[in-house]
């Protein structure tokens, strides 16, 4: 039986979800019954994650070229912003969910771009980050009331070459370590957010693929996420589409709980939204 | 090895953030951007899947040329 000591900092819940865009932007076009089932999934997740009383989230999530471009791509970037807007005024428009600010935690995010760097993983990192859907549309039903800060953990997974799954996990393995090592008393959640399968800008855009949706769903529910470190950049562009890159996210995360095993509350391939959406409660 | 235009996604980059949508480029847009021949044919043409293969990042084609994509 695990033993924590209540001076020490723990994690206390961890989800991983899609963040497509047309999600909360274009409700309309997709089939009720799947949004239905997606949209309960989310909030299934929102009030498992309100349960276990986090003090901070720590979100694995992606740039999709909207902070870093071809000038500076880095690998994984902590955030130390103090606030995120998520959405901003423009965002809120086309994501259609109402802008707002969340705080950050850069004392926190500071302490975790040290100890990586005297470690030996070698975070860059941000003042300021501008969010996008891969913040705004998973928090919207998560954390609807806005109410914990976040730090972000933003790994390359849109403009390859990236780094690689196995990376990813012992990037988060470090992560987890760092929260239970903390003499704070803090809880602490996760949430990674992306994927699964999606073709976005490329020549097969619209195209999902539920097989290998469920077999990343079948190994998080089975804690056996070692295939899944396995998998090389070309595998995951056949099989889950460029998009399907963010699964990094899913695995930085995953490496964070080792043994945790996922609840897969929702996972619907919405051909309109052009995603293979999933929402997955992990847990010990 | 994965192919990457760096004058490609310079330029797209730079529409992106001025969150303009194109069908294609003009002749003028193109000048000074040190791209190739069949980039240049590839952004006035508004040829998504060309683009792709000549190394643009397809985040970047689809916020650029969002209109060409039918879904």
């Amino acid at each position: 039986m695990d033993y924590h000591s209540p001076d020490m900092a723990e994690i206390v819940g961890a989800a991983l979800t899609a963040h497509a865009p047309l999600i909360t932007g274009k409700p309309e076009v997709s089939k009720p019954e799947q949004r239905d089932r997606l949209y309960a999934g989310f909030r299934e997740a929102g009030r498992r994650l309100h349960a276990a009383r986090p003090d901070l989230l720590v979100m694995f999530v992606n740039d999709h070229l909207q902070n870093f471009a071809y000038n500076n791509l880095p690998a994984f970037c902590i955030g130390l912003a103090g606030s995120y807007g998520a959405p901003s005024e423009g965002g809120a428009a086309f994501m259609r969910i109402p802008a707002r600010t969340l705080r950050g935690n850069p004392e926190w995010a500071m302490s975790l771009l040290e100890a990586g760097l005297a470690a030996g993983i070698d975070f860059a990192y941000s003042h300021d980050i501008e969010s996008w859907d891969e913040l705004s549309v998973p928090l919207h039903f998560l954390m609807p009331g806005g109410e914990v800060p976040l730090v972000t953990v933003y790994t390359n997974c849109a403009a390859p070459p990236l780094p690689t799954p196995r990376r990813c996990h012992q990037v988060g393995a470090f992560v987890g370590d760092f929260i239970r090592a903390r003499p704070s008393g803090e809880r602490v959640a996760l949430v990674a957010t992306g994927g699964i399968s999606h073709w976005v800008g490329t020549p097969e855009t619209g195209r999902i693929n539920p097989e290998f949706d469920l077999r990343v769903l079948d190994h998080v529910a089975r804690g056996d996420i070692e295939p899944l470190t396995r998998l090389t950049w070309e595998e995951i562009e056949r099989e889950g589409g460029n998009g399907g890159q963010e699964i990094r996210n899913w695995i930085a995360l995953l490496g964070a709980v080792p043994g945790w095993k996922g609840d897969v509350l929702a996972y619907e391939g919405v051909a309109e939204w052009i995603t293979g959406c999933a929402t997955v409660w992990v847990h010990p | 090895m994965i192919k990457i235009s760096y004058p490609l996604n310079k330029l797209l980059t730079a529409i992106a953030r001025q969150h303009q949508m194109k069908e294609s480029l003009t002749e003028q847009e193109l000048v000074g951007h040190e791209l190739t021949p069949a980039e240049c044919a590839a952004l006035k043409a508004g040829d998504t899947g060309k683009l792709y293969e000549l190394g643009a990042n397809p985040y970047l084609i689809r916020r650029v040329f969002r209109r060409r994509f039918t879904i």
